[in-house]
């Protein structure tokens, strides 16, 4: 294999490892302070790509036509937006269903999930066709000897490890991360030290989803085309990224994300099957990672949990 | 001097059970009032009452004629209460220091955190030596003094204490008492829930007696040592 389809392929794995960090992180910061498995969580990130679709839109309307300025609002507007319905989630469908079995919470967000699916499908102009994103981000490409990197993705990559950086940091770093870690080990023990903790319940879910809306869009990005459909994919792979890594656990989200991309990556070009099998495959691998290790790679009693 | 509680027909419970059957009694400010009953008397669901962590169902709580009952629990911490729980109810992942730092979670300003760390690291010099170390892989004794360290990080107007020699060893023990005696004559109101009779008594100023829910005597620790409804109902 030459090294020019080499780095293509790295590049395209860490890409995806990226997106699926993201989404991974949301469903452990979500388990993290309130025990539950949102599963309408990639459907949250497909609707946050739809909105930065519809920004670019309202943008070009208005006569805005600068690319930067439409790339920021793109990801602005998604990631706030998803940010409030997050929040909005969380209050209204997640918090009062706190006393009920957690079973009940799994079923309305998988409910969720296909609403939000299929209202972007019936509402949204034209919603069961595929759309393309637009390219906003500079054509062009780095050479580095006989490595090639687009310097779109080469932007992406480093958006992506920013954000999931940034969450590192407020997560280890400030005080609203020391509440919520706090939240997430002991809730009664945290109330007692003064901690709201209904705010950090909806500021975790606003976190977590609003970085799930900037995996959306960055996968919009990357595949120039988004659709109704795409979070199903994005949220079975980040929720599986999210167990194999050992749920609760931020490192273990970020490790399961690079892992499973890596087997849809293997599956895709190092397997002597055709590269349609690459989920089955990736899929399969988590089974029997599972298998062999029930709690994830980094189990929670090993770590910290958030 | 402020840190006055007073607890008026307080009922509160889980679930159908009422475990508090109309309970009153008062902490006087600058003093240490202690809390006496046999296991199963509603101590512990008095402090999580007074804490809003189970929300009464009738009678008041007072602190310094503010009423606190039906608050949600961060809103009474902000009203200078803090606590000192039952089995410490450390963060067991979180850094000692982490620990530390969320007792002073409402305290706004990192100079005045650092400064209340350095009081906290004086009277416990072992826990500056373990700062970053994980709570959770702690001695039980070094975790009392964390748990303590924490419920003074806020420099609350009432200090609740919770069986605080709980599995700690004899030494440590009458440590601990020494050290909520100090705590207290630095002006702090002290609620101190125990089993541990004598020791209690000899550092309160005024105690009550639980049993079944409800307060069954009252008194200065030379009243209820003197007491036979006392000696019947608890010391047996």
């Amino acid at each position: 294999m030459d090294v020019g389809l080499l780095s293509q392929y790295l590049a395209n794995g860490v890409m995806l490892g990226l997106m699926y960090a993201l989404v991974a992180v949301g469903f452990t910061l979500f388990f993290g302070v309130l025990d539950v498995i949102k599963f309408s969580h990639g459907d949250v990130a497909m609707v946050g790509a739809f909105a930065g679709f519809a920004t670019y839109g309202g943008l070009q309307a208005a006569g805005v036509h600068n690319p930067v300025i439409q790339m920021l609002g793109v990801v602005l507007v998604s990631v706030a937006a998803m940010a409030i319905l997050g929040a909005l989630i969380a209050r209204y469908l997640i918090v009062p269903l706190r006393g009920a079995p957690a079973l009940n919470t799994l079923l309305i967000t998988l409910m969720l999930g296909t609403a939000l699916r299929e209202s972007v499908r019936l509402f949204f102009p034209d919603g069961a066709n595929p759309k393309p994103f637009p390219r906003l981000l500079p054509a062009g490409s780095l050479e580095f000897g006989q490595f090639t990197l687009r310097a779109d993705s080469a932007i992406l990559l480093a958006a992506g490890i920013a954000v999931i950086a940034a969450v590192h940091l407020l997560i280890n770093r400030t005080k609203l991360g020391l509440a919520i870690r706090a939240v997430a080990q002991d809730e009664e023990t945290a109330r007692s030290m003064g901690i709201n903790f209904s705010l950090i319940v909806l500021v975790t879910f606003a976190l977590g989803s609003g970085v799930g809306a900037f995996a959306g869009v960055m996968n919009g990005l990357y595949y120039n085309e988004i659709n109704f459909g795409m979070g199903l994919l994005l949220g079975v792979s980040g929720f599986a990224a999210a167990i194999v890594g050992g749920l609760g656990n931020i490192y273990g989200a970020i490790l399961g994300g690079f892992l499973f991309a890596g087997l849809q990556t293997i599956g895709a070009v190092a397997m002597p099957f055709a590269s349609a099998y690459k989920d089955v495959f990736a899929f399969g691998a988590v089974i029997l990672i599972m298998a062999i290790r029930p709690t994830g790679l980094i189990p929670e009693k090993n770590s910290e949990r958030v | 001097m402020s840190g006055f509680l007073s607890i008026e027909a307080l009922v509160a419970g889980y679930d159908k059970a009422d475990v508090l059957t109309g309970v009153s009694l008062s902490a006087e400010a600058g003093r240490i009032t202690c809390l006496l009953g046999a296991n199963g008397a509603g101590k512990t669901t008095l402090v999580r009452a007074i804490l809003g962590l189970t929300p009464p169902r009738g009678g008041s709580i007072r602190l310094d004629g503010r009423e606190l009952s039906g608050l949600p629990t961060h809103k009474i911490v902000a009203a200078g209460i803090a606590c000192i729980p039952e089995g410490r109810r450390l963060f067991p992942k979180l850094t000692v220091e982490e620990n530390l730092r969320l007792g002073c979670y409402l305290v706004p300003g990192e100079a005045l955190l650092r400064r209340r760390l350095e009081e906290v690291y004086d009277l416990f010099p072992r826990l500056r030596e373990r700062r970053t170390q994980l709570a959770g892989t702690m001695s039980g004794g070094e975790q009392a003094m964390v748990s303590i360290g924490r419920g003074l990080m806020g420099q609350p107007k009432i200090l609740l204490i919770d069986e605080p020699s709980l599995g700690l060893s004899p030494l440590f023990v009458k440590e601990n008492f020494n050290i909520i005696r100090r705590i207290n004559e630095g002006g702090t109101t002290v609620l101190l829930v125990e089993q541990n009779v004598h020791q209690t008594l000899a550092i309160a100023h005024y105690g009550y007696v639980m049993a079944q829910g409800r307060v069954v005597a009252a008194g200065t620790p030379a009243e209820l040592t003197g007491n036979d409804e006392v000696r019947q109902a608890y010391f047996g």
